[in-house]
């Protein structure tokens, strides 16, 4: 059953691979085109010609034989013009002897009958004579009649001749010619001559194979001449689309041979020309871009002495600010809570400058994405507290290993709620975990100002603000998202966003949960199919505390707040 | 405890400003800026710790590293601007004890030069057998058939914590916290460069290590002491 369905398969699938070659190869199509209008132009020719061989063949043999038909009919009536008889034996015997006279001149295998025209009876009434009594159903009445009422005159008529002792059925051609001879005593007689067209019909056979036979090479030598020729000319395409294909793959250096000066030679030249210019113009562009990010991460590293002596010098006069006055204190406040942010800056830069390099290695591990989960929002609880947001948090409830870097996933989930929390005003921020086979996906949906559509376009944009005029409380890069994008592009997974204003935002991170496979989809829906928040939220943590503020001594101070007041 | 500290930098605010921190904490901080005047600065003041940036004019921090740990086993610690690069690995081979990544806050600057010069005070004489070693941790020698085998304060140490536990399996983290003194989770290359340190001062045959053993996947322990 097995064996059977495969081959069924194997049959059903034979035409899709002759249209899939015929479509893919220039050459077959060549080929097959070639060999068709070869085939049909040497069948046509040779059945034209070998009709014109024919006709004539039969047209010279038919003239030959009327005119021996006549002669040999002829001779007959004389001989019975010059001859006395008087009985029926001679006429008899004088049958015998012309008839024997006539087979011996002319075309040796004819045969000869001499058959009585119907009629009322003569005075001597002598039997038919006939050579070949096997062969008397060719000379059909019709002919008979005919050549009884052409007095004298020729009638012919192209016959088949049975007897073939291999096949019974064959008909071999022939030519039957009556004419009628008058017959002392005996009245008229018919006399017919059968002419086989043996000879002619093995001529016309033997021109016939030799016809089909040189078709047959005619066509094999203009196919194997097409061949040469659509090698000689798909070779150098065939080449430069090999190489082209290298070239798209990123080996620069592949180049075409260039041999001699013809057109496909101009080809190779033209074509290795393109890719000289366009290995130039990359290499440049890389130049460029090496350039570029050393120099980011230089820049990145140059800062970073005298980011330190400076850190230090804030810190030591931080020590000291208890012993100042108010607005000292503050501006000193300020000096180190700015520096934080200024290195949290430096350090997303070099984070970037590493990934625009290709240097950043994932340090992937399989983990319960939960736990990842519920580290990422242990990290902003304060802040949600702070910013007075709910956080609710959905996980699936048996375990769901990833294999994921959790340095990174951690640092993902952590924008996308301090993001979330930035711009919730207040509402809930909904974290929801959901996991198949092949993916895990986690998104966090705020209900807060919403986006725009282009917003959600550049949301991951570098130092990218939905809002200009809005000022930046918690302090963030600018570039926290578009790390988070890297983040999940280095696990092989997606990170994106969607948004209405007024109705809030949801990001989704969608990560293979092993390596290697390749994401279709997602487990949870992009659009959320929920505007409002769920009800009722489980509350992040306890209830407002102190605790939340000064768990945090690096919190950013409210600029808001600070220039409205 | 309190104690002279080399510092070699070129940028002179950031040495200043470490000079100031130091200071404050009682530390006796002498200055270096160059690389090729290093080793001499190192001679004349004999330090009881050194600071010593990376890169530097002349000699390059790594190559005065070597130096100094060729003819002190005096604690080096390496402030470093790139913290991910090789030249954390190629410093702590050349003889650096640990690094400091910057920007660095003072705290963690003290923390660190602390965590170096801290020596056990414990009057009590111990004595640790580990492999064919004998350990007399109050004397701060190691000796193999009677013969002392010469090893930094830090080797000394992550030697001493492994064979205060025998047969005891060490992580990195643990050994960090134990020997360098990190209470967060820190670099572990710093623990894989030691050993490798260790081991080919004190394994008979370093490839093949009988004294301080690999524990694949889970980190290190101390061999059993011969006979």
């Amino acid at each position: 059953m097995g064996r059977l369905s495969s081959r069924l398969v194997r049959v059903s699938r034979l035409p899709a691979r002759a249209v899939r070659r015929w479509r893919s190869s220039l050459q077959v199509r060549v080929l097959s085109t070639t060999m068709l209008l070869g085939l049909v132009a040497v069948a046509v020719i040779g059945v034209v010609l070998s009709q014109r061989i024919s006709t004539d063949l039969f047209e010279r043999r038919t003239s030959e034989v009327l005119q021996e038909a006549a002669r040999a009919t002829e001779q007959m009536q004389s001989n019975f013009d010059a001859a006395a008889i008087r009985t029926g034996t001679e006429i008899t015997e004088m049958f015998q002897y012309s008839v024997q006279q006539s087979l011996l001149t002319g075309s040796p295998d004819r045969s000869v009958f001499l058959l009585r025209t119907p009629g009322p009876l003569p005075p001597a009434v002598v039997n038919d004579l006939v050579t070949n009594e096997a062969l008397r159903s060719v000379i059909t009445p019709e002919l008979r009649a005919a050549t009884a009422a052409a007095e004298g005159g020729q009638r012919w008529q192209s016959v088949g001749i049975p007897g073939d002792p291999t096949d019974p059925g064959a008909l071999a051609p022939g030519i039957v010619v009556g004419s009628t001879v008058q017959v002392p005593i005996a009245g008229q007689y018919e006399l017919y001559f059968l002419f086989p067209l043996s000879a002619e019909q093995e001529t016309l056979s033997y021109v016939q194979r030799t016809m089909t036979t040189g078709g047959v090479l005619l066509v094999a030598l203009l196919v194997a001449m097409t061949w040469l020729v659509t090698t000689q000319t798909v070779r150098p395409v065939r080449t430069a689309a090999r190489v082209a294909e290298r070239l798209a793959d990123g080996h620069l250096t592949e180049r075409m041979h260039v041999r001699g000066q013809d057109e496909m030679a101009t080809l190779a030249r033209s074509f290795n020309e393109m890719a000289e210019s366009l290995q130039d113009q990359i290499e440049r562009m890389e130049q460029l871009g090496a350039l570029q990010r050393t120099f980011v991460s230089d820049v990145s590293h140059e800062l970073r002495t005298p980011m330190t002596t400076v850190r230090i010098a804030a810190e030591v006069i931080g020590a000291a600010s208890e012993e100042f006055p108010p607005t000292l204190r503050r501006s000193a406040e300020l000096l180190m809570t700015q520096l934080d942010r200024f290195e949290d800056l430096l350090a997303d830069l070099l984070e970037i400058s590493r990934f625009d390099a290709g240097a950043a290695v994932l340090d992937a591990e399989r983990r319960d994405v939960r736990d990842v989960v519920a580290a990422a929002v242990d990290t902003v609880t304060s802040l949600a507290e702070h910013k007075g947001s709910w956080l609710r948090v959905d996980v699936p409830e048996e375990p769901t290993s990833v294999d994921l870097d959790p340095r990174r996933v951690e640092r993902i989930l952590r924008n996308l709620l301090v993001n979330a929390i930035e711009h919730a005003e207040g509402t809930d921020v909904e974290v929801t975990v959901g996991a198949d086979e092949r993916a895990v996906a986690i998104c966090v949906r705020d209900y807060g100002v919403g986006m725009s559509q282009e917003a959600v376009e550049h949301v991951f944009d570098r130092f990218w603000r939905a809002d200009k005029a809005r000022a930046r409380t918690t302090g963030g890069t600018g570039l926290g998202l578009a790390i988070s994008l890297e983040d999940a592009h280095l696990h092989g997974g997606w990170l994106e966003a969607w948004g209405r204003p007024g109705l809030g935002a949801n990001f989704r991170l969608t990560l293979p949960r092993r390596a290697g496979i390749q994401l279709t989809g997602s487990p949870l829906p992009l659009v959320p199919d929920n505007p409002m928040p769920h009800a009722p939220a489980v509350h992040a943590e306890t209830e407002e505390s102190s605790l939340a503020r000064e768990a945090d001594p690096a919190a950013i101070p409210d600029l808001d707040r600070l220039e409205t007041r | 405890m309190k104690g002279r500290i080399l510092v070699v930098d070129d940028d002179v605010a950031l040495a200043e400003m470490i000079g100031i921190v130091l200071r404050s904490e009682g530390f006796e901080p002498t200055f270096c800026a160059h690389g090729d005047e290093a080793l001499d600065a190192f001679r004349s003041s004999s330090p009881d710790l050194v600071l010593l940036d990376l890169m530097l004019p002349g000699k390059d921090g790594i190559e005065v590293c070597r130096q100094i740990r060729a003819e002190s086993g005096v604690p080096i610690v390496m402030l470093t601007a790139k913290s991910d690069t090789v030249d954390v690995v190629l410093g702590l081979e050349s003889g650096a004890d640990d690094y400091i990544p910057k920007p660095f806050k003072p705290k963690e600057l003290i923390a660190r030069v602390r965590a170096r010069l801290r020596r056990s005070s414990d009057p009590a004489p111990e004595h640790l057998l580990i492999g064919d070693l004998e350990i007399d941790v109050t004397g701060h020698r190691v000796l193999r058939e009677g013969a002392p085998i010469p090893l930094t304060p830090l080797e000394f140490d992550l030697l001493v914590a492994l064979a205060r536990k025998p047969t005891h399996v060490f992580t990195r983290e643990v050994l960090l916290e134990k020997v360098w003194g990190y209470r967060h989770a820190a670099d572990t290359r710093l623990v894989n460069v030691h050993v490798q340190r260790l081991r080919s001062k004190i394994e008979p045959d370093p490839e093949n290590p009988v004294i301080v053993l690999t524990v694949r996947g889970v980190g290190y322990k101390a061999g059993p002491p011969d006979g």
